[in-house]
């Protein structure tokens, strides 16, 4: 095809200068691609775990009830508020991985496998329906335990009989956790099954789906009091908890997804950002192709053509490299976008489906992609046709501004000891301001948020160490039915190592608003005198005083939810089925683990008549310090021994470590995700410094040949580039010290509001700084090595050439 | 196609050379420098006749490139009047004076100045284009034809870079004629060249000169002045 000469010139210009081509098309390609990626990623982990979780047909809450037959559901489905009600047993025994590390196992009966209507479950590979002595594994439990189809898997139920059950299937359930992160096991028995180990063929767990407005909590809570106070109970049974199975409270939603829903938006932010970014850099770089084509510009001008000729020759130049760059940025966008879904898949548990791209998030990267760039390229391109026709022949590459200085130059002057290729660098850096200013925002905004993710985690980090000051135990063991609280406190304290041993009784309770309405499960614990397992913060008010009887403590994941409550209140909370005036004294701060209310043992066991009844063992080696994971573990371990053999317990026990390692492993997916968001910025921004420091050779290509003339050896010239680019890098770390603690704010309470839906004391992280300094010089000496190379390269010859 | 030597000259048509094509009155240009203003050109008065090929000589810092500039419209006087063929050009914008330029003047620089990225023949075309001369297939032939006639076809599809300054400068002339302008401007043509290039090229113009067209040579160099048919002598910005 024979072109026209001036898409010739276009075509050759991109091909003859392939570093700088491939500069525009990888800053464009980043920022498109980081806007494919994220939305794309947003879309399809809606699509798929949103959708796979929709699919399940996700209860609106459920009730933990008495041993009950499978009848009752029906009779709450016959409730016209109730859409549909599934009766379940859940029961929790124990199994080992190959290991030999001991996990707790849920095994979940239901009527019948092949009529689940309420979080359905599907199956992956073999029988979808358990048999006799069969069992289904749910397939992270299989793949954790490293068991497949036909397998054998031994169960300990807590009574500490054995059982062999064939594994004849595998399944998926959306509801579960994946077991790397809670390290607990899941598995679907047939009530036949759990007959022959010796359990009744009672059912204990109610799935109830609301018939209408079921996002609605207090119509869902409601709906779930009338079924108690009206057929459950009224039926024999008792209801021990009603829970919403999400983590804010949202009836048949995810319990991931108000989480999930801040990440994206964080994420999106950021891709906002990489795109204003890559904006920046557009500018920056095609400032970079202008200058060096000044004199290129001068002949055409020369040979008769008119400056809008000149600007439409240009803009052809950028919509090449935009539709290049377009075209690398949309699969890439799609390429990452499926790998995020993978990786987030294989923490949340859902199936991904095929990467895609819908329509209008092509258009918006089309969009984006095609007129973005002509669009922030046409200032540096009007300015560089700007030129008139003998200053770009005769006057380029002279540079001007003698007499001009600035106060930096003028403060640089005064430095007299400084080597004189070192001030020469020093005094290049601040020659082209606004250029200057260009680049340094790009980096200043890179490194903030880089240092902002470093708070961010810093402060998750403080995050999770306030809730430390609830689990001060080195390790703890439930006690499935209760136990005498001094034998059980006896029997700890044998262990060890073992100094303090603390029972806490733990109960079930609602509160009952003004209007008779309950709220959902809250957890009420009985406290000893002088707990030492706690270290509880106190946000308002006062912690428990040992006369204190109708006086309780709050936490600040109850008030989340109950807003009105503050200290002073007297509340109802129903407990055992009578309503109890309790008084909050005191609020302490959030918890993650749901709503509680501590209160002394004494007075709870007034209300329950568990008189001396303890249902969990905190014990601690030494008061007021922990020790390391391994003697945690040693000690959990003879817990689980000594209470095995005292009849106390079967359960595995769990040490204050491995809850932190549980908790980081969730946070460090968000944290990985935005620093991996940083990383991009950091990319660009350093691009960002190659554009500017190959513009700035380019600039001085006459000094550097006079350098060159002079004896400057091709390491002088190269550490003049260096030193310069270095000087700008470390120009923007201070700038992006001097705002990453808002940055870092800003961020850290995104993050902690999303995740934890409260608010938390910000933690600055000065590694952050020091990080980021490495990078930034790194950065620094990286994007100013080609520019510095091209420098040391040229000749004198060439350099009177260039005039 | 004719080739431009010595022997086409001899044999070319002299076109009327009683009106004046060019014409300069009262020119005057100064530039600011650090060490204060310097006035490059002082009170020009000047006429060129239609077909004549002219030396303006002068010394290094005369003000000879600064009066040529002026009269490619490449500069702008402070003060005075540039008629050409008729044409105020000191009253054009840069955008007139470029479309103005590509129409009724070719330009040739010491340094060649041809695009580093096109081929020879793209060289030569890009000045059809910018200004809408001909149709594609004719720019490519008359692209063609200039290159041949200036002795440099055979590279025609070669790029600036592998061809020597010699050739280049061929490329730069042809590149002058390529809108078949009535005037040819060139700044020491000859000033980065061999003598042996140096008198072919200097060969070329005088067969443009004899083809009618008006030559306006930049230099320093006696013997390359003397192939023009007049000289203008510049010294510190003013004729003598």
């Amino acid at each position: 095809m024979d072109l026209n000469a001036r898409w010739d010139k276009v075509l050759h210009d991109i091909w003859d200068n392939k570093s700088r081509s491939l500069l525009v098309i990888f800053t464009l390609a980043i920022g498109i691609a980081a806007v494919g990626l994220i939305n794309n990623t947003a879309r399809m982990i809606k699509r798929d775990m949103f959708g796979d979780f929709a699919a399940t047909n996700p209860d609106s809450i459920t009730l933990y009830v008495s041993p009950f037959q499978k009848e009752l559901a029906s009779s709450v489905t016959a409730l016209r508020e109730v859409e549909d009600a599934e009766a379940m047993r859940w029961i929790s025994a124990y199994t080992s991985d190959p290991k030999g590390e001991r996990h707790n196992l849920h095994m979940i009966a239901v009527p019948d496998f092949n009529k689940i209507h309420i979080n359905r479950i599907t199956g992956e590979a073999g029988a979808t329906s358990p048999g006799l002595r069969d069992i289904l594994l749910e397939r992270n439990t299989a793949k954790g335990l490293q068991i497949n189809t036909g397998d054998t898997l031994t169960v300990e139920m807590e009574n500490g009989n054995h059982y062999n059950l064939k594994v004849s299937g595998i399944i998926h359930d959306m509801s579960s956790q994946h077991y790397s992160v809670s390290g607990e096991a899941l598995g679907y028995v047939s009530m036949a099954t759990l007959e022959w180990m010796g359990e009744s063929p009672y059912y204990n767990t109610l799935s109830i789906l609301v018939a209408e407005n079921g996002l609605d909590r207090e119509h869902v809570l409601n709906v779930a009091g009338f079924a108690r106070d009206r057929v459950i109970e009224p039926a024999g049974y008792k209801v021990f908890a009603m829970s919403i199975n999400s983590s804010d409270g949202a009836p048949g939603e995810h319990w991931a997804k108000k989480q999930l829903n801040g990440v994206l938006l964080i994420l999106q932010i950021m891709s906002i950002l990489a795109i204003f970014l890559s904006a920046g850099l557009m500018v920056n770089t095609i400032s970079a192709v202008m200058v060096q084509q000044v004199k290129q510009i001068g002949i055409m001008r020369s040979v008769g053509a008119t400056r809008r000729q000149i600007i439409l020759l240009y803009l052809g130049y950028v919509s090449v490299l935009s539709v290049i760059g377009l075209a690398i940025a949309i699969p890439l966008g799609i390429i990452g976008a499926q790998w995020l879904n993978h990786w987030g898949a294989s923490f949340m548990n859902y199936n991904t489906g095929p990467a895609d791209l819908p329509w209008d998030l092509l258009l918006l990267q089309v969009g984006l992609g095609l007129l973005m760039p002509p669009l922030v390229a046409i200032f540096p391109i009007l300015s560089g046709t700007r030129i008139s026709v003998y200053d770009a022949i005769y006057q380029y590459g002279l540079i001007s501004g003698e007499g001009k200085r600035g106060w930096i130059e003028k403060l640089l002057l005064r430095l007299r000891h400084v080597n004189p290729p070192i001030m020469l660098s020093l005094r290049n850096t601040f020659r082209n301001k606004p250029r200057l200013a260009f680049t340094l925002i790009t980096l200043t905004v890179a490194g903030a948020m880089f240092m902002a993710v470093f708070s961010s985690y810093s402060t998750v980090q403080n995050q999770v160490k306030e809730l430390a000051r609830y689990i001060a135990f080195d390790a703890s063991i439930e006690i499935p039915n209760g136990a005498n609280r001094y034998t059980a406190e006896r029997e700890a304290r044998r262990v060890p190592d073992v100094k303090v041993a603390e029972g806490w009784a733990i109960e079930n309770g609602y509160i009952v608003h003004p209007n008779g309405t309950e709220g959902d499960r809250i957890e009420i614990v009985g406290l000893p005198e002088n707990a030492q397992t706690i270290e509880p913060r106190i946000v308002t008010g006062r912690w428990l005083l040992p006369e204190d009887t109708n006086q309780i403590v709050i936490n600040e994941d109850l008030t989340a939810r109950e807003s009105g409550v503050r200290v002073g209140d007297e509340i109802s909370i129903k407990i055992n089925g009578l309503e109890r005036p309790l008084q909050v004294v005191g609020i302490v701060s959030k918890h993650m683990l749901g709503s509680r209310i501590y209160m002394n043992n004494a007075q709870l066991a007034k209300f329950t008549g568990r008189y001396n009844q303890v249902d969990t063992m905190r014990v601690l080696a030494t008061p007021g310090a922990l020790v390391s994971p391994a003697k945690q573990q040693e000690i959990g371990k003879g817990l689980e021994k000594r209470y095995e053999d005292a009849k106390l317990s079967e359960g595995s026990s769990k040490t204050r470590y491995n809850i932190f390692k549980s908790m980081d492993n969730a946070f460090n997916i968000l944290l990985a995700v935005l620093l991996l968001v940083a990383i991009i910025l950091a990319v660009i921004g350093g691009l960002g410094l190659t554009g500017t420091m190959g513009l700035n050779i380019l600039e001085r290509t006459r000094e550097i040949g006079v350098l060159r003339a002079v004896g400057a050896s091709h390491f002088s010239v190269r550490q003049v580039v260096v030193v310069e680019g270095v000087s700008v890098a470390l120009i923007s770390w201070l700038l992006s010290a001097l705002v990453s603690y808002p940055f870092g704010r800003i961020l850290a309470e995104m993050v902690i509001r999303t995740s934890f839906g409260t608010q938390a004391a910000f933690s600055y992280s000065p590694w952050g700084l020091l990080v980021w300094i490495a990078v930034v010089i790194l950065i620094g000496v990286f994007a100013s090595l080609a520019p510095a190379h091209n420098a040391a390269r040229l000749t004198v010859r060439e350099v009177l050439n260039y005039e | 196609m004719e080739k431009i030597n010595s022997r086409s000259i001899q044999n070319s048509t002299i076109t009327d050379q009683s009106t004046d094509l060019i014409e300069l009155r009262d020119l005057r240009k100064s530039y600011q420098s650090p060490a204060g203003p310097i006035r490059a050109l002082k009170n020009i008065n000047l006429s060129l006749r239609r077909g004549e090929f002219v030396a303006v000589m002068g010394k290094s810092g005369a003000g000879k490139s600064t009066l040529v500039n002026m009269i490619a419209g490449i500069d702008s006087p402070d003060s005075g009047e540039i008629i050409i063929d008729g044409v105020p050009i000191h009253r054009l914008n840069e955008d007139e004076r470029a479309r103005w330029r590509g129409l009724n003047m070719g330009i040739v620089f010491q340094f060649f100045q041809l695009l580093p990225s096109i081929s020879l023949t793209k060289n030569v075309s890009i000045p059809m284009e910018f200004c809408n001369r001909f149709t594609a297939q004719e720019r490519k032939t008359r692209a063609l034809s200039l290159l041949n006639q200036v002795g440099i076809l055979d590279h025609a599809n070669k790029k600036p870079s592998l061809i020597s300054g010699g050739q280049q400068q061929r490329v730069a002339v042809a590149r002058a004629l390529a809108n078949d302008p009535t005037i040819v401007v060139a700044d020491e043509p000859t000033g980065n060249l061999d003598s042996k290039t140096a008198c072919e090229i200097l060969d070329i113009f005088s067969g443009l000169s004899q083809q009618g067209k008006t030559i306006l040579i930049v230099t320093h160099d006696k013997t390359v002045a003397a192939r023009a048919d007049r000289i203008v002598s510049i010294a510190d910005g003013e004729l003598i």
